[in-house]
């Protein structure tokens, strides 16, 4: 089977919907089994689906693969196109991944209304998948915004006391932010055509095309691309959320179902810094060139992953905690994202997938802790070590990931991330490393207060440790954590290419001179024996 | 069989594994009702308030098969990794590693970063970076390798019979593989960022080690202590890691430290940052000034863990980092006297904590940190060579000690307070015996192993050459070194005299069942202590040919041009009379200690206590240093600045959606507060439907709807005048 | 001054309405209460009838001679368009007041009547190329308005509705009036192309662009654009449910197409002058209408501020008629607009119909528990209001934003959007109501005829929405001066 012949992007992406309508129009809503059966399948197959993909992806070829391109409104020249490189193609097996697995978790966690949840559960999954494939600009719109409408529910309906407000909030603060992105992509639509508040045009053919549009882009004078820098800057920074920006975030968490804020974290939030990777990076070099601009954004990344460290540290609701976590954690991305050279970069990219896949699994576990106990408060236990002994271990390993422990995923993010950091400033390094101290410190805390000390609260005596269902949606997760830890050579492959068709549009060297780094250094007394070349 | 070095990791990393899973499946909850768990526990806690005692929760036996299964699997794989240790060193040979043979096996490109741009002067900029998952087998990997993997397979040995009863069991044993694995990867490792791996690896191993006995408060927070200490300690190290990487585009010991040798004197500003960075690293791992505070809390943990991570492996790590770096620290003569200062300085003042402590542990601990600040004063003046002499014999005696001091709270079922011991020289003979014999080469009194180690790195210290710092520098190092020395020995023997000469002070119940350890105990501790007896010889002074050690390691501790001479062509009498003057500091130590602890039963302490009390309690409560740190750093700095942050979040930046809400519908509110006024909503204008046409019509009349008209004739107004105006 | 046939044959909708209302007068006496049903699907069918008529002339060659009946009207494809849309209104509307007229104590013969008659009124005012036409439409339309606004003669609210309709458009029409004169008066012609002909040469004068401020004054107060909008809440709150609904949409078609044709055809060459108010009127309508629309319980009320507030984002193509993107804009977001607006109040007719008179928010308390696709289309249609892909309202207010940014009022554009985001939080009230409330009460269904309705509105917004091409294409081609 040739994937290139078939639309395999399409299909990956529309699996859940097919899911969903077949609930809606299929299942009376008393079968909960079925649709509980249903929904899962349909993830499954759609992970399955995405798989190919990652074999079938060439490592070596510059720009998009997969492409279809269909004519949607000629009239405004807006095309129904996909298409991925290797950014794109690791979210979005992020992104059926976790959407497998915050299916498989619902099972016990929602009670009331469950065909609604799953519907919108895989609806969702629908629209995320279609964000990472667009390749057209008024298409990506499209899908931003409307993905906004499924979680809007999924909190709103199935989550805590103060949903609505988390859920409007939520809704309301991302959409502020990306009309404006709306208007950007005007703009630049215009620029590329007939021209606009006496900018000239370049009188181009209409189109929405995000590979003509960046070339456009990357081509303006530098105010008007710092103009438009930060109309996108809006519509992402406050989706990944960036430090003043991320109010909504603590809220949302807080208030959504576990599955919701498992998907919250582990793939909206990267919505935001990939909007960053794949257009702002590439369309407006000379804005992100301008000293201000990048130590705007730069010190607004390092005040976001110092002051989200610092906050985490005092909560007392084990959600909250991790969401403020995310704050942190989604700085590092920030950093390495603008460090624009290609350590920080891939290493950005690459600690989108490992918060995805630690912070993720950290609040399946707070989820699994809350449908025994009902609450979230750190307060209400102590000493779980001794009678949920795999439960925390399985936190453990997590908690460790996510405070970047080498051999585990998160490891390897900040580290590339802090090197790219590094090489472009030291002062930018040393501060985002008080981060990984702080890290330590709450992450620390937490598990102190949560599994040591001795087991004083009744309501914890008879807590059961985990099912075997429960360890089926973490060992995944705990799988992928080594896998990226010990290995991860496969995805910085995937990411090379693209990441350097960015670098260089940063202006950064990506070729290797003719001289070495150093000078030749002297033959050692003796000369090195060796086994093994690195594969 | 030198090709298999990457096996000698992993066999305890298997051995992790199976312990992990074993136990696991074996202490899957049944669910116990609450009450037996509480009772067993306040059982547990009130039978031993004490640290670090095995029996804590002996209320869940481990059962058989499992635990048959820990024993094989948890001493077994680290035979295993020090069989294929010894043999890949055999296999490459001595005399080729001596004569700097370097075994390099790479296993698989871990971290490719594709092409960055170098930072400094280096030339070249632009190069294409990588890690590889690689490890090396050369003179000074292989020492460490040889001692690492042998200590501590004995002290694996130890907790088979130490943590025999305990319902941890297998946990500990996983525990302590994975650390050894940690370890191994860290002594092993060919690049800046394996080394980092163990380094953080055997953070991690203590964390967990000496949180073992989770359910007790102190425990876990000494835990967690520790690990951050050594964050803020990793955080320096990591900027270095960063720095040599941007300077020289690459980790690889290989590359790094020849082309530092050839990158000549351009680069050393940028050296001094980088090896300030590290040797921050080394001070946390190493418990140095001021990072040392998470080592005398880490006693906390079980007895064994002490004595291999807390004395004779993990905490040498720092010395044996910069030892590797030598080449590095060498570019910067500052970076070289900060560390020789900090190393000074921590020897000192730790042995004065030492003096007043009476938690038997604690002592050791802080002589540990001590001794440590000895290690980092040698590689301070370039007497690396010296240095990791000294981790070797610290590693044999100070082990003996603490599984000696293991045995002696294993005897008394879990005192630790040497003023309720005493007069346990006849009781426990063996212990006393290794202990004794441990004691005395701590102090340094030749022929045992201390002796040689701290003579040599004192004599390198007197001669050292330190060109960027005052010339008294170097003497007053000396002086500190020396004093030290004395202050060892006396507290060391204090340690002895109370423990185990004069009479027992401590109840008779505990007397009743004083007992000697099993033997699985006692061998190693007969083993350590012929390793103290002996281990020195491999450095002799003086005599040609005698030092050993330092030809073994010369490939890549090259000495120092100042500190060459001191090592090797010193005149036979300048090293003969420091040789007598670090003996005689000694012994006069001893001599103190004996006379006022054994035969006074300390009474001359007690006045001298007494006579200057505010500098008795000022050392006795460690001066306050912890109590400044948590009131300054943990509940000021971090929960503090926390607290305060959480609420600036709450209130000002959440101000940007809320704010902008509150603001939009107090305007919404005015708005239509507006059109209800002006425009009547209908609120107060409706009544009865009765007269409702008649009061309609007066409604109009009395100007209700003739405000609507005021409106919109106002903004045709409006409307005009902005075209009069803007036209 | 000469009459073709084919005038008459090019007026021919607009006369078999204007039957049609005189046969409905006429039958009157014979049905009275009992028979809305049968009358509302009579009238139905009168309206399906015009339709027939329009789609014949509208495929006429003729109609491309130009103005008709001595240059008093003009049957161009934008007039066209409007006819169809204001049919679909009305239609709409007759669908929406079967029940709703049904469960009241009014005859319904005569209102139906005055419905067509409005429609009639309307036809004639989207043709008017002269100003006397125009104004005379408009004041058909406006009376048949003021009495449908007050036809619950019982009701308080209705009768006081109608009174302030009636004092508030007489003042505007005056004002409306007054400015004609003025224009007449300096240009000394009627037809809307002599008088760009006579300006084009002429220098302009402060008279002839007052009249031309007054001209526009009167208009705004039609399609309720700050601050002549005063009047909207009352008389939205107070009118009968489906009358609100046809208000909301009807008589701003006409106003639109009117405005447009007016300064389109009429004034193009005072942009200058009457630019800068319309950005400033637009603005302040955009935001008025937002801010005001938060905090409003009475859904009715709250629909009215809304419906300011899509007036105020329909200004900006005004603003930008000159651009391609203008008109076109304006069409596509009518199109949409009368969709996505008139479902909305049909959802809010079906509540009443089904015993929640209050019009309070809280009447979809649980919506989706009684009836769960009603819920989902109402959602629909808010995420519509609220400018939410995939929905015809983004694509209105696309090219709506398109046309600002284009014409050079960026400012005016990003104020839009950020209105448009503040709108959400009132549409999402009624979401949060629907599905996150408890539900009390039986499931729920709808009478046919209202269903239809429904359905009709849900599927223009998903097909403008999701397959917007076709339609685009044919808008396009009713842009003035582009036939």
């Amino acid at each position: 089977m040739n994937l290139s012949q078939m639309p395999i992007l399409s299909i990956v992406t529309y699996i859940p919907l097919v899911g969903a309508l077949l609930i809606v129009f299929l299942v009376p809503k008393e079968k909960t089994g079925t649709i509980k059966m249903l929904a899962t399948v349909f993830a499954g197959v759609d992970l399955l689906v995405s798989l190919p993909l990652w074999f079938a992806f060439d490592r070596a070829k510059a720009g998009y693969q997969f492409q279809e391109r269909a004519s949607w409104i000629p009239s405004l020249g807006v095309d129904y196109h996909f298409g991925i490189d290797g950014i794109s193609l690791v979210l979005i097996l992020l992104t059926t991944f976790v959407g497998f697995i915050a299916v498989y978790c619902s099972y016990t966690a929602i009670h009331e209304r469950q065909k609604e949840y799953y519907v919108l559960l895989l609806l969702l999954q629908t629209f995320m998948i279609g964000t990472f494939c667009c390749l057209d600009f008024f298409l990506f719109y499209v899908f931003w915004e409307v993905m906004l409408v499924p979680m809007y529910f999924l909190i709103g309906v199935w989550g805590g006391e103060r949903r609505l407000y988390a859920a409007i909030k939520f809704f309301l603060y991302t959409l502020a932010g990306s009309v404006l992105m709306l208007l950007g992509i005007i703009a630049l639509y215009f620029y590329n055509t007939t021209g606009f508040l006496g900018y000239k045009g370049l009188g181009h053919a209409p189109t929405f095309s995000v590979e003509a549009l960046t070339a456009v882009a990357s081509g303006m004078p530098a105010e008007l691309q710092v103009w438009l820098f930060f109309a996108f800057f809006f519509g992402f920074a406050i989706k990944v959320p960036m430090f003043p920006f991320h109010t909504w975030l603590p809220d949302a968490h807080t208030e959504a179902p576990t599955a919701g804020s498992v998907i919250l974290a582990a793939v909206l939030l990267k919505m935001g810094t990939y909007g960053f990777v794949r257009f702002s990076l590439p369309m407006f070099p000379e804005a992100i060139k301008t000293d201000w601009v990048l130590g705007l954004v730069v010190a607004l990344a390092i005040i976001g992953i110092v002051y989200g460290a610092m906050v985490t540290l005092v909560q007392k609701d084990m959600k909250k905690l991790i969401a403020y976590s995310s704050v942190s954690h989604l700085g590092f991305v920030m950093l390495g994202v603008f460090a624009g050279n290609m350590a920080g970069l891939q290493g950005g990219i690459l600690q989108m997938v490992n918060h995805g896949v630690s912070t993720g699994a950290l609040f399946l576990l707070v989820g699994i802790v809350y449908e025994r106990r009902h609450t979230r408060m750190i307060a209400e236990y102590g000493g779980l070590a001794r009678q949920m002994p795999l439960y925390a271990t399985y936190f453990l390993i997590m908690a460790l990931s996510s405070m970047g422990l080498p051999l585990l995923n998160g490891f390897i993010g900040e580290f590339t991330i802090l090197q790219g950091a590094f090489a472009r400033n030291f002062w930018w390094a040393f501060f985002a490393s008080m981060g990984i101290v702080l890290g330590a410190a709450y992450l620390l805390w937490l598990y102190q207060r949560v599994f040591f000390g001795e087991l004083s609260n009744p309501a914890n005596a008879k807590l059961p440790d985990l099912t075997m269902r429960e360890q089926l949606t973490l060992a995944p997760l705990v799988v992928a954590a080594l896998w990226i830890g010990l290995y991860p050579k496969p995805l910085f492959d995937v990411l090379r290419t693209p990441s350097e068709n960015i670098v260089r549009s940063l202006g950064g060297k990506t070729m290797p001179p003719p001289a070495m780094a150093v000078k030749a250094p002297p033959a050692p007394a003796a000369a090195e024996t060796g086994a093994g070349q690195p594969r | 069989m030198k090709d298999l070095i990457w096996l000698i990791p992993l066999f305890p990393l298997a051995g992790f594994l199976v312990n992990g899973l074993v136990y696991l499946i074996d202490h899957r909850t049944k669910g116990e009702p609450l009450h037996d768990e509480l009772h067993s526990h306040q059982a547990a806690a009130e039978s031993q308030k004490h640290l670090g005692h095995p029996h804590a929760h002996m209320h869940e036996e481990t059962h058989p098969e499992p635990k048959l299964i820990h024993t094989i699997v948890g001493p077994g794989s680290v035979a295993l990794s020090c069989l294929f240790a010894f043999g890949a060193i055999f296999d490459l040979g001595l005399s080729r590693l001596s004569e700097g043979a370097v075994h390099v096996v790479t296993l698989y490109r871990w971290l490719p970063l594709g092409v960055n741009e170098a930072v400094g002067q280096v030339p070249g900029k632009a190069a294409e970076w990588f890690v590889d998952a690689a490890f090396r087998l050369d003179s000074l990997s292989a020492l460490m390798l040889a001692f690492v993997t042998f200590v501590g397979f004995l002290i694996h040995v130890y907790s088979v019979g130490y943590m025999g009863h305990d319902a941890g069991y297998g946990r500990y044993f996983a525990y302590l593989n994975l650390f050894m694995f940690s370890m191994l990867v860290l002594v092993l490792g060919n690049n800046f960022l394996l080394l980092f791996v163990g380094w953080e690896g055997v953070g991690l191993c203590s964390y967990l080690l000496i949180g073992y006995d989770y359910h007790k408060k102190n425990a876990a927070d000494a835990g967690k202590k520790a690990f951050v200490v050594n964050r803020i300690g990793d955080f320096g190290f990591i900027l270095g890691i960063f720095g040599v990487f941007a300077l020289f585009g690459s980790l690889d010991f290989g590359k790094v430290f020849p082309a530092a040798a050839a990158a000549g004197p351009d680069v050393t500003p940028y050296m001094t940052l980088i090896c300030i960075c590290l040797f921050v690293g080394a001070c946390g791992k190493s418990a140095q000034f001021p990072l040392y505070v998470w080592l005398p809390d880490a006693m906390a943990g079980p007895t064994p863990v002490s004595a291999l991570i807390h004395a004779a492996t993990m905490v040498t790590a720092g010395v044996y980092m910069v030892s590797r770096c030598n080449v590095l620290f060498r570019l910067s003569p500052d970076a070289m006297v900060v560390v020789a200062v900090i190393g000074g300085f921590t020897a000192l003042f730790a042995a004065t904590i030492g003096l007043a402590q009476n938690d038997i542990k604690k002592v050791l601990a802080y002589s540990t940190v001590s001794q440590l600040g000895y290690m980092f004063l040698a590689c301070g003046v370039g007497a690396f060579v010296a240095g990791m002499f000294h981790v070797l014999t610290h590693a044999f005696f100070k082990a003996c000690l603490f599984l000696g001091s293991g045995s002696v709270i294993h005897a008394l079922s879990g005192e630790q307070d040497i003023q309720r011991m005493g007069g346990l020289s006849s009781k426990i003979r063996t212990t006393y015996r290794t202990f004794l014999i441990a004691t005395i080469a701590i102090a340094g009194i030749p022929p045992l192993a201390g002796f040689f180690s701290k003579d040599a790195i004192l004599g390198a210290v007197f001669e050292a050459h330190m060109p960027t710092a005052p010339v008294w520098l170097p003497r007053l190092l000396w002086v500190t070194g020396i004093f030290t020395a004395g202050m060892t020995a006396f507290y060391m023997f204090r340690l002895v005299s109370l423990t185990f000469w004069g009479t027992y002070r401590g109840t008779a119940e505990q007397e009743s069942h004083i007992h000697e350890s099993p033997s699985s105990m006692t061998i190693p501790l007969i083993v350590l202590a012929f390793l103290s007896i002996v281990g020195g010889w491999i450095g002799i002074p003086i005599a040609r040919g005698g030092d050993k050690i330092g030809e073994f390691l010369s490939p890549i501790l090259l000495p120092l041009a100042g500190a060459h001479s001191a090592e090797h062509h010193a005149n036979v009498s300048l090293e003969v009379l420091l040789m007598a003057a670090s003996v005689a500091v000694a012994v006069t130590g001893i001599l103190l200690a004996y006379v006022w602890y054994a035969k006074g039963g300390g009474e001359t302490p007690a006045k001298i206590a007494q006579r200057y009390p505010g500098v008795y309690r000022a050392v006795y409560n460690k001066y306050y240093v912890d109590e400044a740190y948590n009131a300054l750093f943990v509940e000021g700095l971090a929960k503090g600045g926390g607290r305060f942050l959480w609420e600036v979040d709450a209130t000002v930046v959440d101000l940007i959606p809320n704010g902008a809400a509150g603001v939009t519908k107090a305007f919404s509110w005015i708005s239509s507060l507006f059109d209800q006024y002006v425009v009547d909503g209908l609120v107060n204008g409706l009544a009865d439907t009765l007269q409702a046409g008649y009061r309609m019509f007066r409604s109009a009349q009395t100007g209700r709807v003739q405000n609507y008209a005021l409106v919109m004739g106002a903004g045709l107004f409006a409307i005009v005048a902005v075209y009069l105006v803007f036209r | 001054m000469t009459f073709h046939g084919t005038d008459w044959f090019l007026l021919s909708p607009e006369l078999v309405l204007t039957t049609a209302g005189l046969i409905l007068l006429a039958l009157a006496p014979v049905f009275r209460k009992g028979h809305d049903e049968f009358v509302g699907f009579l009238s139905f069918l009168f309206v399906g009838v015009t339709a027939v008529f329009l789609a014949i002339v509208s495929a006429a060659p003729a109609r491309h001679a130009g103005p008709i009946l001595a240059g008093m009207f003009v049957v161009d494809n934008f007039a066209v368009f409007f006819k169809f849309a204001i049919l679909l209104t009305i239609a709409l509307t007759i669908l929406a007041s079967i029940g709703f007229l049904g469960s009241a104590p009014y005859p319904s013969v005569e209102f139906f009547a005055l419905l067509l008659f409005a429609g009639v009124g309307m036809l004639f005012m989207v043709s008017g190329s002269n100003l006397i036409s125009i104004y005379v439409s408009l004041e058909l339309m406006a009376l048949s308005s003021y009495i449908l606004a007050g036809y619950f003669k019982g009701q308080v609210k209705s009768t006081e509705a109608a009174l302030k309709y009636f004092i508030l458009g007489a003042f505007s029409s005056a004002v409306l009036l007054y400015g004609l004169s003025l224009v007449y008066g300096v240009g000394g012609k009627l037809g809307l192309t002599e008088l760009a002909q006579m300006y084009a040469g002429t220098q302009r004068t402060n008279l002839v662009v007052l009249g031309i401020l007054l001209v526009l004054a009167g208009l705004l107060f039609k399609i309720a654009a700050v601050p002549f909008h005063v009047w909207t809440p009352d008389v939205y709150e107070g009118s009968p449910t489906p009358v609100t609904a046809f208000f909301a949409v009807g008589p701003k078609l006409a106003a639109y197409a009117i405005l447009a044709r007016i300064f389109y055809v009429g004034f193009p060459k005072f942009h200058a002058d009457w630019g800068l108010i319309v950005a400033l009127v637009a603005a302040a309508t955009m935001i008025w209408g937002n801010i005001a629309a938060l905090l409003q319980t009475n859904v009715k009320r709250m629909f009215a501020y809304s419906s300011i507030a899509h007036a105020g984002y329909a200004l900006l193509g005004v603003l930008g008629f000159q651009t391609p993107f203008g008109l076109w804009g304006i069409l596509v977001y009518l199109l949409a607009y009368t969709f996505m607006n008139f479902g909305a109040f049909a959802l809010v007719i079906f509540l009443e119909t089904r015993g929640y008179a209050a019009e309070t928010v809280a009447d979809f308390n649980g919506l989706a528990k009684r009836n769960m696709p009603a819920a989902i289309v109402m959602l629909l249609f808010l995420l519509s209001l609220a400018g939410i892909p995939p929905t015809a309202g983004f694509i209105g207010k696309y090219y709506l934003f398109t046309a600002a940014m284009k014409a050079g009022y960026a400012w005016l554009a990003v104020l839009a959007v950020l209105a448009s985001a503040v709108s959400l939080f009132y549409y999402f009230r009624i979401a949060a109501a629907m599905f996150f409330s408890e539900a009390e009460g039986a499931p729920m269904k709808g009478s046919f005829a209202l269903t239809a309705a429904v359905i009709v509105c849900a599927a223009g917004t998903l097909v403008v929405g999701i397959a917007p091409e076709r339609v685009l294409e044919v808008l396009r081609h009713c842009v003035p001066g582009t036939y």
